[in-house]
């Protein structure tokens, strides 16, 4: 976890991050790209960015998580701002080391 | 869901009324017993029976007569005939039915009479009309209940809209009747087990073709939007929820996990739609009926993209 000093500096929060693994073994597909956006959409408040090697989506957004087509072993880094984004990138990274409930 | 209603029997009098043009019955004798009662959803031709035979006799069966057992009848000497008939009138069937417009012999007809037994005649044969009445049957024996909700026909989609009262199932139905679709019924659908796996849905005769639209009143749908935007019944296939949506309510996202909605013990395949300012319920609705559409033809949109980005993520 990290937060710059140099994030922007938003009147709803700071900038925090996490680099989280994909482990299980089909990636993120249709179902742990749902159960990602089903996590963020109950943060109303908080901006989520996801960016794998130089593309960069929307955490709230299904169809822009499957696009970043992130098989297994890959690395995506969760960029939040806004009230609660640590409790929002420690649920992702609960949800994230129980391999989505897949092998 | 109201209770389910299950039909143990209905009276010959309603079989006769129901299905007489259908089935081409002309009743020969026995009126006083028409309102004797089958009490089974089956026919059956009574050969054993009047060789003597009456161990498993299903007397409460509608017994057809066919070529077979008239001919035996025939053949039987004239003072045999009459015991033979007593003999199966006596297990308390419900009527005797006569196919390919045989004759009766005389005796049959004063049998039928002093017992009260009806007795028809049809000019089907024996395996068409048997065809037949066992699909007549099965519809009035069909378990029954009614449904708040309105059921319409979307491209040959049976879709049938839940809701609370005022969620907007009734705007909606009138976009999709404008759109070219129709309406079975509105608001309260009758719904029968036709089948294993089939729920058939219709209106109420009293209201057929109308509804009621809040702030307009009841309109004419038949008149409004011409004949073809009604339709007597229709098999269910889909059923579609709104709730009015608050924050947190969980929404399906993917299209992959199936869900099904019982009614009367068949699984029909249920979308559940939040309802929120600026979503055209109406345009959901069809495109909900559509993917049932592309699934019955054996594709599944979700599953497909699925695949395709698993398949992607693989070859990496």
């Amino acid at each position: 976890m990290e937060s710059g000093s140099n994030a922007p500096d938003k009147a709803s929060g700071q900038e925090v991050s996490k680099v989280l693994k994909v482990q299980n073994k089909m990636g993120i597909h249709a179902r742990p790209a749902a159960m990602i956006v089903r996590i963020s959409n109950k943060f109303s408040e908080v901006d989520l960015w996801v960016e794998k090697d130089d593309e960069q989506v929307n955490g709230k957004s299904i169809m822009g998580l499957m696009m970043l087509a992130a098989g297994h072993g890959s690395e995506l880094r969760f960029i939040a701002t806004g009230g609660q984004a640590e409790s929002l990138l420690n649920e992702l990274e609960d949800l994230f080391s129980r391999k989505f409930e897949e092998t | 869901m109201a209770q389910a209603k299950l039909i143990e029997s209905i009276s010959v009098r309603e079989f006769y009324e129901s299905f007489k043009e259908h089935l081409q019955l002309d009743l020969v004798a026995g009126e006083r017993g028409l309102n004797k009662v089958i009490r089974e959803k089956s026919l059956n031709r009574p050969a054993l029976a009047l060789t003597g035979y009456y161990k498993y006799f299903a007397n409460k069966r509608i017994q057809l007569f066919g070529a077979g057992e008239m001919g035996y009848l025939r053949d039987s000497p004239e003072n045999k005939q009459k015991s033979i008939l007593e003999g199966i009138v006596d297990k308390h069937i419900p009527c005797l039915i006569i196919s390919r417009n045989l004759v009766p012999p005389p005796v049959m007809l004063e049998v039928a009479e002093e017992y009260r037994v009806p007795t028809f005649r049809t000019p089907q044969k024996s395996k068409d009309f048997t065809a037949e009445a066992t699909v007549l049957l099965e519809h009035k024996f069909a378990p029954r209940t009614t449904l708040h909700g309105t059921l319409l026909d979307i491209k040959g989609i049976g879709t049938l809209l839940r809701g609370k009262s005022g969620v907007g199932k009734s705007e909606c139905a009138l976009a999709l009747i404008e759109r070219g679709h129709s309406l079975v019924a509105d608001d309260l659908t009758y719904v029968k087990r036709v089948a294993e796996t089939e729920i058939v849905g219709s209106s109420a005769e009293l209201n057929r073709g109308y509804m009621e639209c809040r702030g307009i009143g009841i309109i004419n749908i038949a008149e409004m939007f011409g004949i073809r935007s009604v339709r007597l019944d229709k098999r269910i296939d889909l059923v579609v929820s709104f709730h009015e949506w608050v924050p947190g309510t969980p929404e399906e996202r993917t299209g992959l996990e199936e869900n099904f909605y019982n009614i009367l013990d068949v699984d029909v395949p249920h979308v559940e739609i939040p309802v929120r300012p600026g979503r055209d319920l109406a345009r959901l609705t069809e495109v909900a009926a559509l993917v049932q559409a592309l699934k019955r033809m054996g594709h599944d949109s979700a599953k497909e993209f699925n695949e395709r980005l698993i398949e992607a993520m693989a070859k990496k």
